[in-house]
């Protein structure tokens, strides 16, 4: 069994780029083009094992999606990276709080990206 | 099948003269008695006489086109386009295909025979042979053994090609070649 | 999964480089998004929502253009995201000027995307100047950064790396360590990786009771002894999500007396990470950073940077290279930049719905089953399988239709991308012209083949500068007759058909039939004898150098513009034509084919040819009576269809052909028409209807006259597509002889 990541981001060139790096790490990846469009993703769908999300989109933004996926038992351990390009640290602040284990800041390689995710990958 | 020719041809001729120095290879054919060569680096193809759709007002040397695994492709007769008498297609009679700056073109022939080295210093300016014989489009006489090979000028048929109805290079080439 | 045993990191240089062509077209339609959300904003400039939509595409081309090395398109979007997150806070007001400036800078960002695409130079004086535009409206002072800067410096004081060192790290992780998916085993694996962990106790005193205990709340802290070779800043990073919010000693104990750093949650730490992202996130050239930290002036870096040398030059001052070879080294700098540009530009990408490749997908292997079938039944076929043969063709022209269909559905998208532009320009048309002018847009979701809507931009804009400025009048004039003051353009697509038309409609004063005849008699395009209908009279404006206007201004009016639009249109395989009214309005209407690709024709014969003719130009099909025809001096043969004289043209007299017949009454004549002329053009026999591909004479040939190209008919061989419009000059040139 291959894990399973989610890639959330309105930007299909972003989430193509996250979803190639994983695919080609292992993982099988699904995709959601936004908070809403991912909580019925997964909605008693597969279980994942990280979840990639970008926090600036429509519909629902990153840090509610964080919330949402927090309230469902399948995601309340389960890893959760945002990307940010925020500068202030208030967006960083807000998505710890709502739950987010650890961010990745863009511009960021392959490497960087997997780096931070065997970081906070479960053993 | 035409590789292959092309490879046993070349290896004869490398063991009969030995391998050239400053010479070009040319694909050779026939039209009628007379021998004519095209330089082997701008032969695509060599295919099966296949029957072609004629474009309308256009010199009678430009046969028509066919379908070349879906592009469109212009088939020029060589007897029209140097006065020579009109033959029935034989089992033999074949189209050579020859590109020339990313355009592609089939020319009608009579036969082809040969694969031949042929050195530099063996090909001479094309004499005038005076108003019968058009040599428009030769660029040169070469020499092989007792042989006499006319070696076509590949850029002027595609230039005439190109060239659009009612241009000059045309309309003259018609009244050259429209005789027959 | 069979990759899942590939190792992380596997052939992963930086492969984000085969993504560029989807950012750019991604891009592309962010800018879009922006460009239209800000004409909005300025009629509704408290519109939050808007200003989200705004900032959520300039924020996404800032993240993105950053993964590709796009600098200066990442530093000047954050500029302008900046100034939008102000707008949407509240905290700076959407004034004209700053919509504006917005604009301004869009434009820029699209110029900026241009250059990245094709490698060219950027106009690095529009955007220096755009970037301290948009900086002051912010309102924010420069020259913060540099005192942060070296703040910093001083904070991190790193270990020597290369030798190993012992370091105790005392932990205590936030509570809510597990909460937010962290497993304190993954901490010690990550150390781990850095060294030796010599010994690893942990704290576990602040366990509550067992009853009282929450399982999901760390209690535990823990001491590591770890041995490397790394810094400390490597140790940091480790803690890199929880570092603030833990208590965390890191000690070098390699060192006796080295003072013990601690990190935890403070100010001084915030301050180190907003000094890391302050400004662009993105490092600063020297003499910026110099300039704005006071150490040296504007002028006195302008200077030293004027005194900069190229390469080339130091070289051949130091007699290494001679000046020709330089310039022989630049030549084939050029030229490479130069093939290098043609070859981004050439590269055009859709993007497609996974969803749809699918089905395609489906249908491709049903079209594989259907042609083993078939094979099999090739194989062994006897004449009693006749039925199932027939059955099986059926399947198979059924899965080739809807693949076909399909694929095509693939090059259609809405032509809204294509109007997308016309509210900016109208906006700049209508100030630089000092005309109120509002435009209606609709059909925008009327879906055309790709490459179509690409070549219809240019043609479409010029009708609509046509119609800014000579169509419609200036307000005072508006009002003086009785008309609204604003005036009207409508942009309008729908399908006719297997057409497309797109209208572009004003509501102004019309085109003036005196002016055009006056003009058209000194060009010698008509003589004084000549009693011109309307309908003769409009297409005169598209004649080459052909205008009216009577001041030539910069929005239109040079003379070049409407004949190109013709030919562009006519170039798809399309069609121009023009109404209009006296003092009501101009209206004109492209009528395109869907797709270039394809079209819908008529197969008819000529002796032993087959000929296609556009099935979008057949107007009927007649047999016609002897009496209904006669020869006019001047004029050719002409041919009375209900009443209308029409010329007749013999197809094989045009094209040379031996036609079964000769004679017009045993013959079928095809009443052929482009742009509101008509012709009837005879015929041997109408042999059927199909779709053809379309396929390049000039390919590998040159254009032929009366022909628009080539396909391929079910047999193999190539027929020729009629090129009505050629036809009809060939018809009119038949007329001029005949005198």
């Amino acid at each position: 069994m291959s894990k399973t990541a989610l890639i959330v981001d309105d930007s299909p060139t972003m989430r193509q780029m996250v979803a190639f790096t994983l695919t080609n790490a292992g993982f099988t990846v699904f995709e959601a083009e936004h908070g809403k469009d991912a909580v019925s993703k997964v909605a008693g769908g597969p279980k994942m094992d990280i979840v990639v999300t970008d926090l600036n989109m429509p519909e629902m933004d990153g840090i509610e999606l964080i919330k949402e996926l927090r309230k469902l038992s399948a995601f309340k351990f389960t890893p959760i990276l945002m990307l940010t390009t925020e500068s202030a640290l208030e967006k960083k602040q807000a998505g710890k709080e709502a739950g987010a284990t650890g961010w990745i800041m863009k511009p960021f390689n392959p490497d960087v990206l997997l780096k931070t995710i065997a970081k906070v990958l479960p053993a | 099948m035409a590789a292959s020719t092309t490879e046993i041809a070349t290896k004869e001729l490398d063991q009969r003269i030995g391998i050239t120095t400053d010479g070009s290879q040319f694909l050779t054919f026939n039209l009628g008695d007379e021998f004519y060569g095209v330089d082997i680096l701008r032969v695509q193809e060599i295919k099966g006489y296949t029957a072609v759709t004629k474009i309308p007002n256009t010199p009678a040397h430009i046969k028509g086109v066919v379908n070349l695994r879906g592009t469109i492709v212009p088939i020029i007769e060589l007897r029209t386009l140097f006065n020579l008498p009109i033959i029935e297609y034989t089992p033999f009679t074949v189209i050579i295909v020859v590109v020339v700056r990313d355009k592609v073109m089939g020319l009608v022939v009579d036969s082809v025979s040969d694969v031949l080295n042929i050195d530099a210093k063996e090909i001479q300016v094309p004499p005038k042979f005076g108003a019968k014989v058009d040599v428009t489009f030769i660029s040169g006489i070469g020499k092989f053994s007792d042989k006499l090979v006319a070696l076509l000028d590949i850029d002027r048929l595609l230039m005439d090609g190109e060239v659009p109805e009612g241009g000059g290079l045309s309309a003259a080439q018609s009244s050259t070649s429209g005789t027959t | 999964m069979h990759d899942g045993t590939r190792t992380p990191g596997f052939r992963m240089s930086n492969d984000f480089a085969q993504f560029q062509d989807a950012f750019f077209e991604e891009a592309g339609e962010h800018l879009a998004v922006v460009e239209e959300g800000l004409l909005e904003l300025e009629q509704h400039p408290e519109d939050v929502e808007l200003l989200n939509k705004i900032f959520r595409s300039a924020h996404s081309i800032k993240g993105t253009s950053g993964m590709f090395g796009f600098t200066d398109i990442a530093q000047f979007t954050h500029k302008l995201e900046t100034l939008l997150d102000l707008l949407r806070n509240g905290q700076r007001v959407v004034t004209p000027q700053v919509a504006d400036l917005l604009l301004r800078s869009t434009d820029c960002l699209k110029s900026l995307m241009e250059a990245a695409k094709s490698g060219s130079a950027i106009d690095a004086e529009t955007v220096q100047r755009l970037t301290s535009e948009l900086v002051v409206s912010q309102g924010v002072g420069l020259g913060v950064l540099g005192i942060e800067k070296t703040k910093v410096s001083g904070l991190n004081s790193v270990s020597p790396t290369g030798r190993s060192r012992v370091y105790s790290i005392s932990w205590s992780p936030p509570a809510w360590l597990l909460q937010r998916g962290l497993d304190p085993l993954q901490f010690f694996k990550e150390l781990h990786n850095l060294g030796t962990l010599s010994q690893v106790a942990m704290d576990t005193s602040k366990l509550p009771d067992l009853g009282a205990m929450d399982p999901e709340i760390c209690y535990l802290s823990w001491t590591i002894q770890l041995e490397t070779n790394k810094d400390r800043k490597a140790i940091e990073a480790v803690f890199e999500f929880v570092i603030e919010d833990s208590i965390l000693q890191i000690e070098d104990m390699t060192v006796s007396n080295s003072e013990s750093h601690v990190a935890k949650a403070s100010p001084q730490h915030d301050t180190q990470s907003r000094e890391v992202e302050t400004g662009d996130g993105l490092p600063k050239p020297l003499g910026e950073i110099l300039v704005e930290s006071g150490v040296v002036s504007r002028e006195t870096l302008d200077q030293a940077l004027a005194q900069q040398k190229k390469v080339g030059q130091i070289l051949v001052e130091q007699h290494v290279v001679t000046p020709q070879q330089v310039e022989q080294a630049l030549q084939k700098q050029r030229q490479q930049e130069s093939a290098a540009q043609s070859k981004k530009t050439d590269t055009a990408s859709i993007r497609v719905d996974t969803a749809k490749i699918d089905k395609l997908i489906n249908l491709v292997g049903e079209l594989v089953i259907t042609q083993s079938m078939l094979s099999d039944l090739g194989s062994r076929f006897e004449m009693q399988q006749l039925p199932v043969l027939l059955e099986r063709m059926v399947e198979l022209e059924r899965h080739t239709r809807e693949i076909q269909e399909r694929v095509m559905s693939i090059r259609m998208v809405p032509i809204g991308a294509a109007f997308a532009r016309f509210p900016r320009l109208v906006r700049d048309l209508s100030t630089k012209a000092g005309k109120k002018i509002q435009l209606v847009l609709s059909g925008e979701e009327t879906e055309l083949d790709k490459t179509v809507i690409e070549s219809i931009g240019d043609p479409l804009t010029h009708l609509v500068r046509n119609s800014a400025d000579h169509g419609l009048e200036t307000p005072e004039e508006r009002l003086d007759n009785n008309k609204p003051e604003v005036g009207t353009i409508r942009l309008n697509a729908f399908h006719e058909g297997g057409t497309i038309c797109i209208t572009v409609a004003d509501d102004g004063r019309g085109l003036n039939r005196d002016k055009i005849l006056a003009k058209a008699l000194t060009q010698g395009l008509i003589s004084e004898s000549d009693k011109p209908t309307d309908d003769q009279i409009w297409p005169l404006i598209f004649k080459p150098g052909f205008s009216t206007a009577e001041k030539v201004t910069d929005i239109s009016g040079r003379g070049v513009g409407m004949d190109v639009v013709k030919r562009n249109i006519e170039s798809l395989g399309g069609t121009v034509s023009i109404k209009t009214v006296k003092e009501k309005g101009t209206t004109f209407t492209l009528k395109l084919p869907l797709t270039l690709a394809i079209i819908d024709g008529m197969t008819v014969r000529i002796g032993r040819e087959a000929y296609i003719v556009p099935l979008l130009s057949i107007l009927e099909s007649i047999q016609p009576k002897r009496e209904a025809m006669k020869t006019v001096v001047g004029k050719g043969e002409l041919i009375n269809v209900r009443g209308t004289f029409l010329s007749m043209v013999r197809l094989y007299e045009v094209f040379n052909l031996q036609s079964e017949f000769t004679d017009p009454a045993k013959s079928i004549l095809l009443i052929l028409e482009t742009e509101g002329e008509r012709v009837a053009v005879m015929v041997d026999e109408i042999l059927g209807q199909q779709q053809v591909v379309i396929k390049s004479m000039e390919q590998n040939f040159h254009k032929v006259e009366g022909i628009a190209g080539a396909t391929i008919l079910g047999d193999g061989t190539v027929g020729f597509i009629l090129d009505v419009r050629g036809i009809l000059e060939i018809a009119r040139r038949g007329e001029a002889m005949a005198v």
